[in-house]
């Protein structure tokens, strides 16, 4: 019985880690390539959850093409946010641009509650279930995973195939040796700031595919902690990094959870939490860059 | 000397009106308020004005006044905005007492602005009347003031488990899952308890955290235990979150029975036909069959208007086109105790209708009304809704009930394939 709880709770964690980590991945791209600590970093999954919402509810429209829709409304929100905020704020110090990202946030939340109110929402989108025995996975959070997994790769194969990618890490590497070899570097940063905000908002589908349920202004906030963590987790600066960070924090939330249940007296959600940032803590401690990052 | 008798007599004659104003009863009794009419609990407030002024109008208008010796005395309602902020309830209560000059103060919504004025109005020896702080916790502080006419946590499911007792009395395996909050944890100790007496084996407790965003853990586990019944919930978004990942993981249960959110349309609205069957503690609902006749029947006396005369008159104040709930109708229904109160006492004095209310039992339009030495309500019984094909249904209790429960649910395979819970 045991094994069979802690093999159903890992591959749900596998599967929510996949989710987690690709809400993660914008928020390192962005810091990565400009150095900006994105806090308003869950309230765009919160407009991709409520576009979702909107697509899927009042227009039909299948979550899975809310995808691309969700990232192309991103980029584009990115590009609006870089140019009349972001741009001005890169050279300055730390703190302007952490208050312009939660202002950002702040702002967004606020707007969506003027359209939408305040309401904990959903959508049921029945896609069938598959039964491992072990434990039970809806069709809709596998799509989600196999999501996930594809942008992961495709964003990897368009950072080492393409010149704009190339271009981005040279940025990333150098941005002063990067703009003598005839880099635009602002270009690289609004593309940079543009792409993280769509892959945060396309996230938002992702976990809405997940969990259908409780979506509202607010939502972005635990997602936001969480990514911090997962981005820590896997490097802060590194979108892959962070996928696999988010692997790894989905498993520990999950299976953790097992193996704390056998301990009396305690609330093994309690311990989950405490674990996770333990966690944490121990890697700032012991490698300050994250996991998969070298230096 | 002609000007100091002068003197005399113009002092001593005000003294002697002085006197007799304050001998004569006065022409109205007011009723203080810090409303929640913004702030995160303004809807629920805007509800409780709105029933408050409905009853206030019924006393003054069909019922004619409160009666005080052989006087019918009007009744005034004084409110203010708190903000849902507890420094704006402890200041507002302080001017009610002291510039209104208000004859009781009926609490602001939730239990804790309500927690946070009681000191305030205790330590100004004046009535304090609580409709919307159902935690146990304001009646174990000792306060000698407060009076209950929301049902208390406690007794939040003690109708489900008694309907479920009744209607399939081998269904004993329960599974108790909720959020580690003050308000979650006294509405399970009250059902942990309640379910003992009955006789039922609770096979699983556990708690998640405030604001979780995935519940797989726990309900897998959960699942092992194969439990007949299922109680659990906390706040509206952990409800919700609950519903749907039972319904992933296919955990099909006889009955499902969630607070703070099973009972509200934008539940529905969510999971739609993953919420058939699912039902939830309400204080009051639309549509229960409290009547004259009933009170008649059960021996208790009857106060204030029907249903439907209490709509009518909800929509009149709130000029909307909205249904009253129940924080409207505990509301309304707290205007009818006091009033009864201040009749029995035959004064406003605040401790001796205090001492009226903790003799005083009758039922309303709400549901019966009786509080213990507390203060706490203990006469009311909460009502059980049910989701049936898209409408709530009150299923308990029997006094109250709009139809029968569908028992056991539909499975969540079912659900998916379209299929109602509608009792056989």
């Amino acid at each position: 019985m045991f094994f069979e709880q802690l093999g159903g709770n890992l591959i749900q964690g596998i599967v929510l880690g996949a989710v987690y980590g690709m809400a993660t991945m914008g928020l390192s791209l962005i810091f990565g390539v400009l150095k900006v600590v994105n806090v308003g970093h869950g309230a765009f999954i919160m407009v991709g959850a409520f576009l979702t919402l909107f697509l899927f509810s009042s227009l039909g429209i299948n979550p899975i093409i809310a995808i691309p829709v969700a990232f192309i409304v991103g980029m584009g929100l990115g590009l609006i946010f870089y140019y009349t905020t972001i741009r001005k704020l890169i050279k300055a110090p730390e703190l302007a641009t952490l208050l312009a990202t939660f202002s950002i946030g702040v702002l967004l939340e606020e707007l969506v509650k003027l359209i939408f109110g305040s309401e904990f929402r959903g959508y049921n989108w029945v896609v069938g279930k598959i039964d491992l025995g072990i434990t039970v996975l809806p069709m809709s959070k596998l799509y989600a995973c196999i999501g996930s997994v594809l942008i992961a790769v495709l964003l990897y194969l368009w950072f080492k195939k393409t010149r704009a990618g190339s271009a981005i890490r040279s940025v990333v590497e150098d941005s002063e040796g990067a703009r003598v070899c005839g880099i635009n570097v602002g270009w690289a940063y609004a593309l940079s700031f543009s792409l993280g905000i769509g892959l945060t908002v396309a996230s938002g589908v992702l976990l809405t595919m997940f969990i259908p349920v409780g979506i509202n202004p607010y939502m972005g906030g635990a997602y936001t902690l969480k990514a911090f963590v997962i981005a820590v987790l896997g490097g802060l600066a590194s979108p892959y990094g962070a996928f696999f960070g988010g692997l790894v924090f989905g498993l520990i939330e999950n299976g953790s959870y097992t193996l704390f249940a056998y301990i009396p007296g305690v609330e093994p959600f309690a311990l989950t939490r405490f674990l996770s940032f333990v966690i944490l803590l121990v890697i700032l401690l012991i490698r300050p860059t994250g996991i998969l990052r070298a230096k | 000397m002609k000007r100091s008798l002068v003197g005399i007599f113009v002092v001593f004659a005000f003294l002697l009106a002085g006197v007799s104003f304050a001998g004569a009863a006065p022409d109205k009794i007011v009723i203080g308020h810090p409303a929640c009419l913004s702030g995160k609990y303004a809807k629920a407030g805007e509800q409780a004005v709105g029933g408050i002024k409905a009853c206030v109008e019924w006393v003054n208008t069909t019922y004619g006044g409160v009666q005080v010796g052989d006087k019918k005395i009007p009744l005034k309602y004084k409110y203010y905005d708190c903000e849902s902020k507890k420094e704006v309830v402890t200041s507002l209560i302080g001017r009610l007492v002291s510039v209104d000059k208000v004859n009781v103060i009926f609490a602001p919504y939730s239990s804790g602005l309500t927690l946070r004025g009681a000191p305030v109005a205790e330590s100004r020896r004046i009535l304090y009347m609580d409709h919307g702080g159902a935690s146990n916790a304001i009646f174990r502080q000792g306060f000698r003031y407060i009076v209950q006419t929301i049902g208390p946590a406690t007794r939040y499911h003690e109708g489900t488990l008694d309907m479920i007792h009744k209607i399939a009395p081998n269904d004993k395996r329960l599974a108790l899952a909720y959020e580690d909050s003050e308000f979650a944890k006294m509405v399970m100790e009250g059902a942990r308890d309640h379910a003992k007496k009955l006789g039922f084996e609770i096979v699983f407790e556990r708690t998640y955290p405030k604001g979780v965003t995935d519940l797989t853990p726990l309900l897998s586990a959960l699942k092992v235990s194969k439990p007949d019944l299922v109680l659990g919930g906390g706040h509206f978004e952990d409800g919700q979150l609950f519903n749907r990942q039972m319904a992933d993981l296919n955990i099909d249960v006889n009955a499902l029975s969630l607070i703070a959110a099973a009972t509200l349309p934008a539940f529905y609205r969510a999971l739609t036909t993953m919420a058939e069957g699912v039902m939830g503690p309400s204080h009051w609902e639309f549509g229960v069959k409290y009547s004259a006749e009933q009170a008649k029947a059960t021996g208790l006396p009857w106060i204030g208007p029907s249903q439907d005369q209490f709509m009518a008159l909800f929509k009149k104040f709130t000029k909307k086109d909205m249904l009253p709930d129940y924080h409207a109708a505990e509301a309304g229904a707290q205007v009818l105790a006091y009033v009864l109160g201040v009749q029995k006492a035959g004064s406003m004095d605040s401790t001796k209708v205090r001492q009226a209310l903790g003799e005083l039992k009758f039922m309303s339009f709400y549901g019966g009304w009786k509080v213990d030495e507390s203060g706490m309500q203990v006469g009311h019984s909460m009502v059980d809704v049910q989701w049936q094909d898209g409408k709530r249904v009150i299923v308990w209790p029997e006094a109250a009930k709009t139809g029968k429960a569908c028992y056991p649910m539909p499975t969540f395979e079912e659900k998916a394939k379209d299929v109602k819970a509608i009792p056989k």
